[in-house]
């Protein structure tokens, strides 16, 4: 490992790649709409365009691809021939998955920095890890969608009662940071009930059960902040809550009958004061529970 | 316009509210003094941004796309042609030939010369106009063959992720280059219905799980199959997008086989609960408790036709309708003729007044910068919101009518019937997409005006039919007249 910082000659000026034959990106075409690439990239892409003409599988294309994956996250062609090189070379995966750790704080949206660790992953068959490292991921941010669906694949794939045991409990924690989050509570509703029947989670009403109460325990206080006691009450909800009113008209329409008439008043409320941008939309619900 | 209600927060502010309040505040600037005026489209503007980028080149940040370069040629042409512009025949040349020099040895086109062929670059790359014969499309459904997963899903390339994307990628490809067959589609409804997520929006892909079989390969189960990922816009359009372009090959299966289907009613409700408030100027979000975008715009904006086609909503769309708008004036109050469960002008404003960015370009909200992403997207869904596209039976028929065995073909073996009678269904379907007359609706002035886009590909009309008629070699009749 390097301990100084020197500045890394390109390619072209060093005598270990005099060996390698470099390629320009376009031969006999001038481009429409070209990028303006800096000299150093220009000169990292030549050479992987020369390796992988010649099909080279070697250590030095090892440094030449991360060279690339630095500059440019999203070159999915470096990080494929990456990945098919380590396979070739039987690359020690776990120096390969702390190289990961280290990119990924720098550029957490490519969806390539993701699925590498994945195929990794499935070499390495070692997910507990993986789990600590997303965690600490959504620190940074909370709602990326990669990382999200990677934590539910890792849990789906495979599929380890160990893995899912602290599942809950982590979408609590997300959830105290911020209830709102939507790819949090996605997830819950991912691990409650769409990803079979673990032991010990065998009666589904009890799930169930086990939510509503959940539902009543967290989310209630935070709607309706508690005052300390002995003084006045505030109420500091913004009433009416948009949701809540089409939860109501939605249970007055499935008890069906002279309920049909509450939930009419209720979408006509959310039509005509509170939620006008659906007008259209709850006017829609008004007229379909009509035709039942 | 008397201030819009800002959305609440309950004093009990998070993340998501603090970012809520942020752009609100933002927004709030941009909204127009009468809302019926909103900022007039600036289209020399945003050609200027587009013509810089295609002439002069990108800058060198963009070397973060270097891998989709098909991407950014597409959404430049793309915008272009929504403006109703077209290329002179020097640069049209360049285009082809650049294009060109992506196509990968081995079939597909990757996201530059050299790279490795992936499904998106190859749907950017087989809709630009041009080079049609220099398609290698046997080796490119090789590679497309070399994609396909057992649970219905296609790697995006070689080592590659699965999502819904590669899979509106690849459909709309070979429907356009006719490389449609029954096996390319089979397994591809059950991937797609498996990404609709509880919200009714769709996620990116689905975790497939397998039973061993004593004898023959494993069978997927139905359950467990959990999306992977929350409901978004841009999945969404991809799996709904898809779905609409399986109904012929839907309909073409066995009577028996009972027909699969998505939960429209949770599906609408997610759509129309994506839109953004009026202190958001009604401009869409993409996830739950995020933030307003212009690209959702399309994404989700786009997803009310392909809802329509299905015979979700309302009834608007239909060849009978033609008569009843032709006999009212033009100035009919908008809610009579519009029979949309969103709101089209309020979409129209936001893209409008908060999409396009003051030197030019179009782009997610203020205060950010444009990029030809963000211009296609709220171009393209400025034109949903102003037209109503619908599948005409008129127009399906009259091409039907017009089909002709493609020479070379027997109708004696059964696997050609089969892939005839699909690729002609795919075919009229596909160019059945039609402008209802009368119907649309402009905000402000006429100069807003884009043209229609096919709901599905997002190309016009007629480019749609010249590359179509192309591939398929089949004449397609000339549209009726507009009165």
């Amino acid at each position: 490992m390097n301990i100084l910082v020197e500045e890394e000659k390109p390619f072209s000026q060093r005598p270990e790649w005099a060996d390698v034959v470099p390629l320009e990106q376009y031969e006999n075409v001038a481009p429409l709409a070209p990028i303006f690439y800096t000299d150093e990239y220009k000169d990292a892409t030549n050479y992987f365009r020369g390796i992988v003409k010649s099909g080279e599988m070697s250590p030095r294309v090892l440094e030449l691809t991360e060279n690339i994956i630095r500059q440019n996250p999203g070159h999915y062609s470096a990080w494929q021939y990456r990945y098919k090189t380590l396979m070739a070379l039987k690359s020690p995966l776990d120096d390969e998955l702390q190289l990961m750790d280290e990119l990924a704080i720098k550029h957490l949206k490519t969806y390539q920095v993701w699925h590498h660790r994945k195929l990794l992953v499935q070499q390495t068959r070692n997910p507990g890890p993986e789990l600590e490292f997303i965690a600490n991921s959504l620190q940074v941010d909370m709602k990326n969608y990669h990382t999200w669906s990677y934590r539910q694949w890792i849990l789906a794939y495979f599929n380890d009662d160990a893995l899912w045991s602290h599942e809950l409990e982590f979408v609590e924690s997300m959830l105290e940071s911020d209830v709102r989050n939507n790819s949090a509570w996605h997830h819950r509703f991912f691990v409650a009930f769409q990803s079979g029947v673990r032991s010990g989670d065998e009666d589904r009403d009890a799930i169930v059960r086990r939510e509503l109460a959940f539902l009543q325990a967290f989310v209630l206080p935070y709607s309706l902040p508690q005052p300390p006691l002995g003084t006045p009450p505030e109420v500091d909800s913004q009433l009416p809550c948009v949701a809540a009113v089409e939860f109501m008209a939605d249970i007055h329409e499935a008890a069906g009958g002279g309920d049909l008439v509450k939930a009419t008043e209720l979408w006509k409320s959310l039509a005509n004061e509170h939620d006008t941008i659906r007008k259209r939309y709850w006017e829609y619900r008004i007229a379909e529970s009509l035709k039942t | 316009m008397s201030q819009p209600r800002r959305s609440p927060h309950d004093s009990y502010e998070t993340e998501t509210t603090d970012h809520q309040t942020e752009t609100e505040t933002i927004l709030l600037k941009h909204l127009p003094l009468n809302p019926d005026l909103p900022s007039p489209l600036q289209r020399d503007a945003h050609l200027q941004f587009l013509i810089r980028n295609l002439i002069q080149g990108f800058p060198s940040r963009y070397i973060s796309q270097d891998a989709s370069q098909p991407w950014l040629l597409y959404w430049t042409l793309q915008s272009f042609s929504a403006m109703g512009v077209a290329l002179d025949p020097n640069n049209k040349q360049k285009a082809i030939d650049t294009i060109m020099a992506w196509q990968h040895p081995d079939g597909g086109f990757g996201g530059g010369p050299g790279q490795a062929a992936h499904l998106l670059p190859t749907y950017a790359a087989a809709r630009l106009g041009g080079g049609w014969d220099q398609i290698d499309r046997r080796k490119m459904y090789k590679f497309f063959v070399s994609l396909k997963q057992p649970d219905g899903a296609f790697l995006v390339a070689h080592h590659a992720e699965v999502d819904v994307r590669g899979t509106y990628c690849l459909l709309v490809t070979v429907h356009l280059l006719n490389m449609l067959t029954p096996e390319l589609l089979e397994g591809i409804p059950g991937f797609v219905m498996s990404c609709q997520t509880y919200e009714g929006g769709f996620s990116s892909a689905s975790q497939p799980y397998f039973s061993p079989e004593p004898e023959g390969p494993p069978t997927l189960l139905d359950f467990p199959r959990p999306p992977l990922g929350e409901a978004h816009g841009g999945y969404t359009f991809c799996s709904l997008a898809s779905w609409t372009m399986l109904q012929p090959y839907l309909a073409l299966q066995k009577p028996s086989l009972q027909r699969p289907s998505l939960n429209f009613k949770t599906l609408l409700r997610w759509l129309v609960q994506m839109q953004g408030s009026e202190i958001e100027l009604g401009g869409f979000r993409g996830r739950t408790n995020k933030l307003v975008d212009g690209c959702y715009s399309w994404w989700v904006g786009g997803c009310f036709a392909l809802l329509s086609s299905l015979g979700i909503v309302g009834a608007h769309g239909r060849d009978d309708k033609h008569e009843y708008a032709t006999a009212h004036q033009e100035d009919e109050a908008w809610d009579d003729i519009d029979d949309s469960l969103w709101d089209r002008a309020a979409l129209q404003r936001y893209i409008l007044c908060a999409g396009q960015h003051p030197a030019g370009g179009l782009r997610d909200k203020p205060p950010k910068p444009a990029d030809s992403y963000h211009t296609l997207y709220c171009l393209a869904g400025l034109s949903s919101a102003q037209h109503n596209v619908f599948l005409s039976s008129t127009r399906q028929d009259a091409i039907v009518r017009c089909w002709k065995t493609p020479p070379g073909r027997s109708r004696s073996f059964k696997s050609e019937t089969t892939h005839e009678q699909l690729r002609q269904a795919c075919f009229s379907h596909s160019l059945s997409w039609t402008e209802e007359e009368g119907t649309s609706r402009i905000l402000g002035a006429q100069n807003n005006r884009m043209n229609a886009t096919h709901p599905v590909f997002n190309l016009t009309m007629t480019h749609t039919e010249g590359i179509m008629a192309h591939f398929y070699q089949q004449t397609i009749p000339s549209r009726p007249k507009k009165t």
